[in-house]
């Protein structure tokens, strides 16, 4: 091209060509659509994390819903604090220590104490108690952490003496373990961000809530119409609220406070709509066992509850004075 | 030819009106009687002896120098194929291995910062951080060459947008741990899901397309030049051909021209067969005991980290530890098989008999089923309840403990890699040496055998005046 350009340069007056030559290059550069720009990695828009294992609504369990006719929190009468040969209690002395199924995610109740290392709370130290009783030091109990949902299975398979982790008495879990006498009252209620404006379970319809699978609690919000969102720990459940996955988080007012102890941007709402009196699961077939534990627990109404209550329960709940026991 | 033409066409298109169209079409014209006379010209010289002749110097110097070409731009390729691999296909692999493994690494040592006292705390978290970072930078390198390949730049993409999140849930998870809050845990156990579930695997999935674009290019290097060789024997069969020829027609036995000409072409083709052989066996040899070894090793070694993860997090996730008990558990059969000596080690082992990694390899089969013997012991401990003495084994860097097992195995691992590596490295170099000064080397001596030609031809028709 370029000898051609030069003759047409020598054929016609430069200056035409000078001004000829930008109005040629601005003409096409105006001709045709321009296109856009490019972007090289799109609109990226963040995925969430979310914990491990969530799910939904609980499976329908065999009669657990419907069986509501039994006297749930009567147990057995205690039978004073002696350890027959051959009784369970005898075989747990013998074995040197007691094993309980207990929680380390439930701040107040079962938690681990990063700074020394120690499970602690109002269910630790209740363990501590049946252990103190057995072998007169309460330090001979070794804990096994259990989810929500391995409770009765641990019990019923003989992996753990007693479990003591929040565990709800209702005559569904009856049919399948043993349960101690009532020794704590909770009440099911809702905990949400303080700015959320919620002020009761019925505030939530159609909103996700969490709780832990396998726990009375998943059940109750099912039937209250919520959508339930379902997690292996109640401790992600505040995950869930803190990252906004969900609405609220609806259990116990004891494992509610102990999330709000560990967010002051949320807060516990609402009255309690259930009433959940804690036991001390103990395998089916125990009886003695049930019968010793129960020994255990007079002795700890009388005597210890009010001062483990004021060292984990107090400062969130306010004053409480421990639970009557039933026997039938 | 089509150059000409193509320039004829643009001009005959772009200026069509032009009043110079027909002293084009003139000249065109006698171009086409310049070719038709020179044909007819060689029609009646090729009739006769010395046209002949010419006509056979200039086709063997024409093919002599066609195939000093393609043989030198034959080698050429060969060498920067294989320096290609040395300079840049190799250590990009390297580094997506580096993103895989740092990646787990990180995963490993996070939940174990989270159980730990303070002091080994320190540690820990230094490793995690350096893991972090690591893995960081070799995205980077990996994330260029992996814009070549739309399903690898899927990856750094998936990898670049949440490992920022995973180490976020992480110092959330630090923080309120620190606070003594149990939330912490639940933080900890989400990041690893996250890293488990989407980030190692994308991970995975960019080292393997890297490992076999690496292997790809490993073939092609090692591929024998079929075309370039048939062309160098049709020249050598067309250069005794002539000096056959030639022999009948004059009676002498040997001509020194021509006789240097299939000399050069002779050691040519000599020169490259021997640096072919050596380099393809070489290139060889880098890819069966370098890289597939080093793969197979940073199979191993990621196995081994997850059998970490699992191993901390099982502590970590107590209650929900279960699963990463289990985990442990097939993970280490992976690892060691059944007697501890199978497995993904025992194939390993297999691989590195008898090289440099050899005694690393057994000595990490030691390491591994020590440390299966430290998680059977921990396993006890957290089921009795002995959550203390369960913590204490996993991460303490005590004789019995399992951390030190777990690092002795992973840093034999890595030893071995980098063994692997080198071993590449090594046989790859050679390789690359036994090319060394072929492509100029077939230059001058096609260049030299074509000056024979003219030479020896030139003498013979000399005789001819």
């Amino acid at each position: 091209m370029t000898p051609r350009t030069r003759r047409h340069a020598r054929r016609h007056p430069r200056h035409l060509l000078v001004a000829l030559l930008p109005a040629l290059g601005l003409a096409v550069a105006a001709c045709g659509p321009a296109g856009e720009p490019r972007d090289l990695s799109g609109q990226v828009v963040a995925q969430r994390p979310q914990p491990a294992g969530v799910g939904g609504a609980p499976p329908e369990e065999d009669g657990e819903v419907a069986d509501d006719d039994c006297d749930a929190t009567a147990s057995l009468e205690p039978d004073g604090a002696d350890i027959p040969d051959g009784s369970t209690m005898a075989e747990i002395r013998d074995r040197g220590h007691l094993v309980a199924g207990v929680d380390q995610n439930t701040f107040l109740f079962g938690f681990h104490n990063p700074a020394t290392g120690q499970l602690e709370g109002f269910d630790i130290d209740i363990a501590r108690e049946v252990a103190g009783a057995i072998f007169g030091d309460r330090d001979r109990v070794r804990f096994r952490t259990i989810t929500s949902a391995e409770r009765i299975p641990a019990l019923r398979e003989g992996d753990v003496d007693i479990v003591v982790r929040t565990m709800t008495v209702n005559c569904a879990r009856r049919e399948h373990v043993e349960f101690s006498s009532v020794y704590f009252e909770a009440g099911q209620r809702v905990l949400v961000r303080a700015a959320s404006g919620v002020d009761s379970l019925d505030d939530l319809a159609g909103q996700r809530v969490c709780a832990a699978e396998g726990s009375t609690s998943l059940r109750n919000i099912a039937e209250a119409a919520p959508e339930p969102v379902s997690v292996p720990n109640w401790s992600d459940c505040l995950v869930m609220l803190q990252q906004r996955q969900v609405e609220a988080v609806s259990t116990d007012d004891t494992i509610l406070a102990g999330m709000a102890e560990q967010d002051p941007t949320t807060e516990v709402v609402g009255e309690p709509f259930t009433e959940e009196p804690y036991a001390i699961g103990i395998p089916p077939g125990d009886e003695d066992m049930v019968r010793y534990v129960n020994a255990v627990l007079e002795d700890v109404r009388e005597d210890r509850w009010d001062e483990l209550y004021d060292r984990w329960i107090e400062p969130v709940l306010g004053g409480a004075s421990p639970p009557d026991a039933r026997y039938r | 030819m089509t150059t000409p033409g193509g320039s004829w066409n643009t001009d005959a298109d772009g200026s069509g009106e032009s009043p110079r169209t027909p002293g084009y079409r003139a000249w065109i014209g006698g171009l086409v009687e310049l070719a038709q006379q020179a044909f007819r010209r060689l029609a009646v010289s090729a009739a006769r002896t010395p046209g002949r002749l010419s006509m056979i110097a200039v086709g063997l110097v024409t093919l002599t120098l066609l195939v000093g070409l393609v043989s030198t731009v034959m080698a050429q390729g060969k060498k920067d194929a294989v320096d290609g691999l040395l300079e840049h296909r190799e250590p990009v692999t390297a580094e997506a291995q580096r993103v895989y493994s740092a990646l787990s690494d990180a995963e490993a040592t996070a939940a174990g910062a989270l159980l730990a006292d303070d002091s080994e705390t320190e540690r820990l978290r230094e490793r995690y951080e350096d893991s972090i970072a690591q893995a960081g930078a070799s995205l980077a390198k990996a994330a260029a060459s992996a814009q070549e390949v739309p399903e690898a730049a899927e990856q750094v993409d998936i990898i670049g947008q949440q490992l920022p999140v995973y180490t976020g849930l992480v110092e959330t998870a630090r923080a309120n741990d620190r606070q003594g809050f149990p939330v912490g845990a639940s933080y900890l156990q989400e990041a690893s899901e996250l890293m488990r579930s989407t980030i190692l695997p994308a991970a995975q999935e960019l080292y393997e397309l890297e490992t076999g674009r690496l292997a790809e290019q490993q073939r092609d290097a090692r591929s024998f030049p079929v075309f370039t060789a048939l062309l160098a024997l049709g020249l050598v069969a067309a250069l005794l051909a002539t000096q056959r020829y030639l022999q009948r027609r004059t009676n002498r036995v040997l001509n020194p021209g021509l006789v240097v000409a299939t000399v050069a072409v002779l050691v040519s083709l000599l020169w490259t067969s021997v640096a072919l052989v050596v380099h393809g066996v070489q290139v060889g040899s880098g890819q069966r005991d370098g890289t597939e070894q080093a793969d197979r090793l940073v199979s191993t070694r990621i196995v081994a980290l997850q059998a970490r993860a699992d191993q901390t997090m099982s502590l970590v996730a107590r209650g929900a530890g279960d699963q990463h008990a289990e985990g442990f558990s097939r993970l280490s059969r992976q690892l060691g098989g059944s007697d501890g000596a199978g497995g993904l080690l025992g194939e390993v082992r297999e691989q590195a008999a008898g090289g440099p990694a050899e005694e690393l390899v057994n000595e990490a089969i030691e390491n591994a089923e020590s440390w299966r013997l430290a998680d059977e012991r921990i396993r006890e401990h957290s089921d009795e309840g002995d959550y203390g003495a369960a913590v204490e084994l996993a991460i303490s860097a005590d004789d019995e403990g399992a951390a030190r097992a777990f690092h002795a195995l992973d840093d034999n691992l890595s030893q071995a890699i980098d063994e692997g590596r080198q071993d590449f490295v090594d046989s790859t170099t050679t390789a690359s040496r036994a090319l060394h000064a072929l492509p100029q080397g077939l230059a001058v001596l096609s260049v030299v055998a074509a000056l024979g030609i003219t030479v020896g031809v030139g003498e013979r028709l000399r005789e001819y005046r």
